[in-house]
């Protein structure tokens, strides 16, 4: 993995499972076990901060007259919030 | 001319609206509706009571009864068509949209809705309808580029963060997804491609979709979505066109198009095909708490094999320091640690001597510049010597501090090294106080000179009685 990119969380979590199924495993020096405990626990703290990353907005794309996303002046896509659904409760 | 002759031929039959100047025959009473269905109903179930229609059939239903509802088409009409239960089954075969059909059967007319339909008692299939002709030929050409292989369709991110939808707007398709998302993961972002999914244009639209969103970029995951429906219903998702733009998507795809009986060419070239729109919201993501327990479980056996590895290597650590040979090494440790202890303690004096010596030579100094005050050029002079003897004052305070500082981290790393308390077990250090050194050897000490004798808790004074050399 690269040192200045952020692993995605399907790789995070992979990488952390890996972490403690060698942990698990006991064949390591205390040095090395301290050393992947530390990269573990902050691979769990990663996984958990992308958990709570997006921010659940629902939008609805806008269409100009030709059926093309109509843009706003920084020519990003115009949308609309769509309500959320209503539970089934 | 058309109402001429419409007019000329009901005058012949003895009807009449009126016309202008002729004389006004008797006005014939009006049919009413009933009794104008009651013809057209007798003409018709009379004239085609028995026929033979071939056709393709198209939004059959199934009703609870046991009868099969649907229609018999070709590409300029189509009529309603029903088998009752009784003769549905005799069928020999399972009818289907899209199939083309020999029906052999009678008009019926429905009076209440002034609708006829063609009640089946014979259905033999003639082999494939049009469109499933269709279905086939474009299916058959993009297996062979490929398209549909397993190894093309790509893995769906564990953890998407913004969703996109190609669907209608309306209707129950969008609120079943977005139910189903809010339910399973409240924070993921979702961005609805609002697209005509059936009917004229309703391809060009979905293309135009999913060509949109790949364009917009920052999209984890795509889903196109359709409720159920007959073959032509859901044909949109079974152009080539839509297939393509699948094919050419960089966002992962999931095919999400009638029910679970129905397959499109849409759910053979996308990354993943659901049974239903509801499946395919839940195939876009793990339930948070899923994730959250996953990671929270990793996180527990992470400590745990840690804990288990502490304890076996303390353990280890003990073994071998209750060892003999190792204990004694750890006293000999001990032992260093206090002659670095006493060679501290030795500095300090000396340092504290030589600063206490520096004070005195300086007061000295300053004592007999006073007597020299007659003389105001010396004044500079004084000030000078004062700074320099503050200033040599100052150096040896620090060199004091300095030496202690590493001294005292020296003397506690050795004592570090020795976590037995190897006086707690009963050995002792002796000193000879003339000499003040740590003895080793009866040599360095002589009959009759006081020790100190350093125990685990407190120490002991004594004299040499006689020596005993090994």
């Amino acid at each position: 993995m690269k040192k200045n990119e952020e692993p995605r969380f399907e790789q995070a979590l992979a990488a952390l499972e890996r972490i403690v199924e060698r942990l698990e495993k006991g064949e390591l020096t205390l040095e090395e076990s301290l050393t992947l405990y530390e990269e573990g626990i902050r691979l769990s703290r990663l996984c958990h901060g992308k958990l709570e990353e997006a921010e659940g907005k629902i939008e609805m794309l806008l269409k100009d007259g030709k059926g093309e996303p109509a843009l706003d002046a920084q020519g990003r896509p115009k949308t609309k919030p769509l309500p959320p659904p209503e539970d089934e409760a | 001319m058309a109402l001429i002759e419409c007019r000329r031929d009901m005058q012949q039959k003895g009807l009449d609206f009126g016309g202008s100047g002729e004389p006004r025959p008797a006005r014939r009473r009006a049919l009413s509706v009933s009794e104008l269905t009651e013809r057209v109903q007798g003409v018709l179930e009379t004239e085609f009571l028995d026929v033979w229609v071939e056709g393709e059939i198209s939004n059959l239903k199934r009703a609870s009864s046991g009868h099969i509802y649907f229609s018999l088409k070709d590409d300029r009409a189509q009529i309603r068509a029903v088998v009752w239960r009784t003769d549905a089954r005799l069928l020999r075969f399972r009818p289907q949209d899209g199939m083309h059909v020999l029906a052999r059967g009678g008009l019926r007319v429905y009076p209440p809705r002034g609708e006829y339909q063609i009640s089946v008692q014979v259905l033999e299939p003639l082999g494939k309808g049009s469109l499933a002709q269709a279905f086939e030929e474009l299916k058959e050409k993009l297996e062979k580029e490929g398209l549909f292989d397993a190894a093309r369709k790509r893995p769906l991110p564990a953890l998407p963060r913004r969703v996109g939808v190609v669907t209608s707007p309306t209707g129950a398709v969008i609120r079943d997804i977005l139910r189903v998302l809010r339910r399973r993961y409240a924070n993921l972002e979702v961005l609805l491609y609002p697209a005509r999914v059936q009917g004229e244009g309703a391809a060009a639209e979905i293309v135009r979709g999913i060509q949109t969103l790949n364009r917009l970029g920052d999209l984890d995951i795509m889903i196109l979505a359709r409720g159920g429906g007959s073959l032509e219903d859901l044909w949109a998702f079974n152009e080539e066109a839509v297939a393509r733009a699948i094919v050419s998507s960089r966002i992962p795809t999931i095919s999400a198009v009638g029910h679970e009986t129905d397959f499109t060419i849409s759910d053979f070239v996308a990354d993943l095909r659901a049974p239903t729109p509801s499946a395919a919201a839940e195939r876009v993501v793990q339930a948070k708490e899923e994730l959250q327990a996953r990671i929270s479980g990793a996180e527990k056996r992470l400590h745990a094999a840690l804990r288990l590895g502490l304890t076996r290597t303390r353990a280890r650590v003990e073994a071998a320091a209750a060892h003999r040979v190792f204990a004694a090494e750890q006293g000999r440790l001990h032992v260093r640690a206090q002659r670095v202890d006493e060679a501290v303690r030795r500095g300090q004096r000396a340092l504290v001597r030589r600063l206490e010596r520096g004070g005195e030579s300086a007061r000295r100094l300053r004592e007999r510049l006073e007597a020299f005050r007659w003389d105001r050029q010396l004044a500079a002079r004084r000030e000078r010597l004062a700074w320099r003897t503050d200033h040599v004052r100052a150096l040896f305070r620090e060199g004091l501090d300095r030496r202690r500082a590493g001294l005292a981290g020296l003397a506690g790393r050795l004592e570090g090294l020795s976590p037995l308390a190897v006086l707690g077990r009963g050995y002792a250090l002796v000193w000879d106080e003339t000499s003040g050194l740590l003895l080793r050897d009866v040599a360095e000490t002589d009959d009759g000179r006081p020790l100190r004798i350093r125990l685990h808790r407190g120490a002991v004074r004594a004299t040499v009685v006689s020596r005993e050399p090994e």
